[in-house]
């Protein structure tokens, strides 16, 4: 990577903390204001929404600093590549999107399916995916997710007497 | 005397020491899955103790304590992810340790310096259980806040590059610690309407999701490193055990101080394991020549977490035996199973079951001798995980946090949580945020305010912080802790400097 594109990707990564801070602080306002919305007793000094507020508030007073201190580090020209840079990002880590979009399907799936069920789909679909594509890697895969959704399953419910869901199916 | 030999005897008995090894194994497996803590293992422990006699019975449960504590280390130290909250702080190290080559050498550290926290609690335990099960008990509300309040200040350590970004994740594990009722009046607070929210987030799943379900899909980010089938860690699988002993003990205040620190963090009812690694590793840090390497695999910061949070066991039996008072959810178990055999413990423990009381200190070194066996032996074959391709690692560890997830509570939804958590970790990973203060917030959250509010509600004096001497003692460290941290970073941010402006 040249100095320059390095130099971009640092401050399209200082933009995305810029934007982080930004999202931090408007949720901290919003949850400071319902704070105060929360009944207190009369019988303490401090309330049940007493200490969230000094929580909040120190998210906002620390959130303003980080702001201040992004608006100093990022040049103007820089905004001008962050969408690129952003869409570079995704693209470099496009495996991490698929590995938590199959993990969101697998947990939804998981109360339907069962756990052996939902979670040797999860497991072989998922290795599949990521698993240099040799045949011998594929047996290697299949009795993985064997051990890791029925065999598990299996070693919960009989010996830890933990049952698993069993799925409505 | 009597009853220290009618003691040994009921030890040192053939089926006592195979179920005490039995014991060892489980909870160094148990704890090795991320999710699954020492207090699960020790839950599914109790009703096999039941048949067995009373010193039997936790005898068996100290091991799987003791071999618990050890386990946490094993995931930590291979997959960067702590196994139980109480080996957060070994991550720090040895997960780069094992990634520059050496997990060998990474998990062997944590062994020792295990064995050797362990042992020494075990000897404080046997000197010091009286006077400071008296001391601990003494602490009101103010001095609960106030040392909640010093070990907050460990937060100044754990920043990682950014401090602005450390404190922001570190209040943001704050404010997760709200949600949920209220800790004194159970007022319902930040659930908006959502059921799973109302008992609060489970500090388990928040763990989980943080830590294991955020590394794991970091490490799919190198596409080309995932499809050639590298393994998680590649290096010597080489335990070197006696030269690490040497090493760990070439290192004795190190190991001294953080045994010594789980002791005290152990001793007190309501902190535990989870807060003594981060608080040995802090001071470990700031007491070192060298607290820039700390972070990058340096031997000094596995030997203080895992001292710390083995050396918590021993401190938790001493209110426990002393005056009858539970330290943590594990001591409460144990109370629990010695009160199934009609034992009531409490201050007249020593006097009526002198027995049983020195049948558990020789319990808790014979478990940490079997645990230090244990892990001599089996570690080759956990060394062998890091010799795993992440392809086949991350489904299914991600699958084991599932487990773990929702074995805790029995819930569904507590898996969606750990999804979205997950998701959150990873963007806050990915954005450079560090992860280790939000984890201490979480923890720390709960404990300061219910403090901070009986206190007020006690006696609506807030000078009563600073006019009770130990109270006082904590917020005067705390200042010192802050200010120590301050020199630090700026001492590191001038050399920094230098070392730019020499730079070619």
């Amino acid at each position: 990577m040249s100095e320059s594109s390095s130099k971009t990707t640092l401050e399209a990564g200082e933009i995305a903390r810029f934007l982080s801070y930004l999202a931090i602080l408007a949720a901290s306002v919003v949850l400071f204001v319902s704070a105060g919305t929360i009944p207190s007793s009369r019988f303490e000094t401090l309330g049940a929404g007493a200490f969230p507020r000094f929580v909040y508030g120190a998210i906002c007073l620390v959130a303003v600093i980080a702001i201040a201190d992004g608006l100093r580090k990022i040049s103007r020209n820089s905004w001008a590549h962050f969408g690129a840079e952003t869409f570079a990002w995704a693209k470099r880590s496009r495996l991490v999107f698929v590995c938590l979009a199959a993990f969101a399907v697998y947990i939804v799936a998981l109360p339907i399916l069962g756990f052996s069920i939902a979670s040797f789909i999860f497991v072989l679909s998922l290795q599949i995916i990521l698993m240099p594509r040799r045949p011998v890697s594929i047996l290697v895969a299949i009795v993985v997710a064997l051990t890791f959704s029925f065999g598990l399953n299996w070693l919960f419910a009989e010996v830890f007497t933990v049952f698993l869901p069993r799925g409505v199916m | 005397m009597a009853d220290f030999l009618s003691a040994l005897s009921q030890i040192f008995t053939l089926s006592t020491l195979i179920y005490m090894l039995a014991g060892s194994v489980a909870g160094i497996v148990a704890a090795a899955i991320p999710g699954f803590t020492v207090t699960m293992a020790i839950v599914l422990t109790l009703p096999l103790t039941f048949s067995m006699e009373p010193l039997q019975g936790i005898a068996v449960m100290l091991s799987v304590y003791v071999g618990g504590y050890t386990g946490g280390l094993i995931s930590a130290a291979l997959l960067g992810i702590p196994g139980t909250p109480s080996s957060v702080a070994t991550t720090f190290d040895a997960f780069p340790m094992a990634r520059n080559g050496e997990p060998g050498r990474a998990l062997s550290l944590g062994v020792w310096a295990s064995f050797f926290g362990t042992i020494i609690s075990t000897i404080v335990l046997i000197v010091a259980a009286p006077p400071l099960a008296i001391f601990a008990v003494k602490l009101g509300p103010w001095e609960y806040f106030s040392l909640i309040v010093f070990a907050l200040t460990i937060v100044a350590s754990l920043v990682g590059d950014s401090v602005i970004r450390g404190l922001l994740a570190g209040l943001i594990g704050l404010a997760l610690s709200t949600v949920g009722t209220d800790p004194i009046m159970g007022r319902p607070r930040f659930d908006f309407g959502i059921e799973m929210l109302q008992s609060g987030l489970p500090f388990l799943v928040v763990l989980i999701g943080i830590f294991a379900i955020s590394q794991l899909v970091s490490e799919v980010e190198d596409v080309k490193s995932v499809r050639s089938g590298n393994s998680l860690v590649t290096g010597a699988i080489d335990f070197q055990t006696w030269k690490v002993m040497r090493e760990v003990l070439m290192s004795p205040v190190n190991l001294l101080r953080s045994s010594m620190i789980g002791v005290l963090i152990g001793a007190l009812p309501g902190a535990g394991g989870s807060i003594a690694n981060l608080l040995a590793y802090d001071q470990a840090k700031r007491a070192s020549k060298t607290p820039d390497e700390f972070g990058k695999g340096i031997p000094d910061g596995i030997v203080a977490s895992e001292s710390g949070n083995s050396a918590t066991a021993g401190g938790g039996l001493i209110p426990m035996i002393g005056l009858g008072i539970p330290g943590s959810a594990v001591d409460a178990i144990l109370m629990a199973s010695l009160m199934v055999h009609g034992i009531s413990v409490g201050p007249r423990l020593v006097m009526d079951h002198g027995d049983l009381v020195y049948g558990m200190f020789i319990a808790m070194a014979v478990a940490s001798l079997m645990m230090l066996l244990v892990s001599v032996l089996s570690m080759r074959l956990f060394l062998r995980v890091a010799e795993v391709p992440k392809w086949l690692i991350v489904p299914a560890v991600m699958t084991c946090c599932v487990v773990g997830s929702f074995a805790l509570n029995n819930r569904v939804t507590d898996l969606y949580l750990l999804g979205f958590i997950g998701v959150a970790g990873y963007m806050l990973r990915a954005l450079k945020y560090s992860l280790a203060p939000l984890v201490l917030g979480v923890i720390l959250g709960p404990i300061a305010e219910t403090n901070l509010r009986r206190a007020l509600m006690t006696d609506d004096d807030p000078t009563l912080f600073l006019s009770r001497p130990i109270s006082l003692i904590f917020l005067i460290a705390a200042v010192f802790s802050i200010a120590w941290a301050v020199r630090g970073h700026l001492k590191s941010r001038k050399t920094k400097k230098n070392t730019d402006a020499t730079a070619p």
